[in-house]
């Protein structure tokens, strides 16, 4: 009784090489998604087989990468789990209360900026970062 | 909820991270613990009370209840 006895493998290791295969995921649908946008132009100039297969390797990819995101965070404490749910709430929330009001004004001629969906995503991004480092900072 | 982890870790000369890993939880945890900022789930203060020896009440008492 009393004696610290930490596990096989401890938290901080686990968590470290989830976060680097999550990491590998992440590069290789990132490569997989920049062939698949610039590869029919610059690479096979459009061939719908080249085209094709590289829509399947960035679905592939895609599929491994939510893959190792949901085992990296079963791997996570609950505190960590905690901070990244509240950030990803954040971020969808902001999606959502800019998006559908920015898409209707659109829709109405209202604003001149047009709805972009990369946009969304750029703003979506950077509140799940910002939400993340604030909480991580908040419970440091 | 009010704990009494930061007491019992130095008791025993612990730091966070030694307490941490015993857990396995980050030391990050361990901080908003014992600062009351987060309170911890059922199965991790049951692992707490195993380690200490102790009861879950001996270390964790709800703030607006009376001792028993």
């Amino acid at each position: 009784m009393n004696q610290l006895k930490p596990p096989e493998k401890g938290y901080q290791s686990r968590i470290r090489t989830s976060a680097q295969r999550l990491y590998r995921w992440h590069g290789l649908w990132a490569a997989a998604t920049l062939l698949m946008a610039f590869g029919p132009g610059y690479f096979w100039h459009k061939a719908l087989v080249l085209t094709l297969l590289a829509v399947g390797l960035d679905f592939a990819m895609g599929v491994g990468m939510i893959l190792a995101t949901k085992k990296f965070i079963m791997e996570m404490d609950e505190l960590q789990r905690k901070v990244l749910l509240d950030a990803l709430a954040i971020a969808l929330g902001v999606g959502l209360i800019v998006g559908v009001p920015w898409s209707v004004l659109d829709a109405y001629h209202v604003i001149h900026l047009h709805a972009n969906f990369g946009l969304l995503v750029i703003l979506m991004g950077v509140t799940f970062m910002v939400s993340l480092l604030y909480s991580t900072w908040r419970y440091r | 909820m009010k704990n009494r982890l930061k007491v019992l870790r130095a008791e025993r000369d612990w730091t966070q991270a030694q307490l941490a890993d015993a857990l396995d939880v980050s030391r990050q945890t361990i901080n908003a613990i014992e600062t009351g900022k987060f309170d911890p789930s059922l199965p991790l203060a049951f692992r707490a009370a195993r380690l200490f020896g102790l009861r879950i009440e001996e270390i964790f008492q709800d703030q607006n209840s009376t001792p028993l």
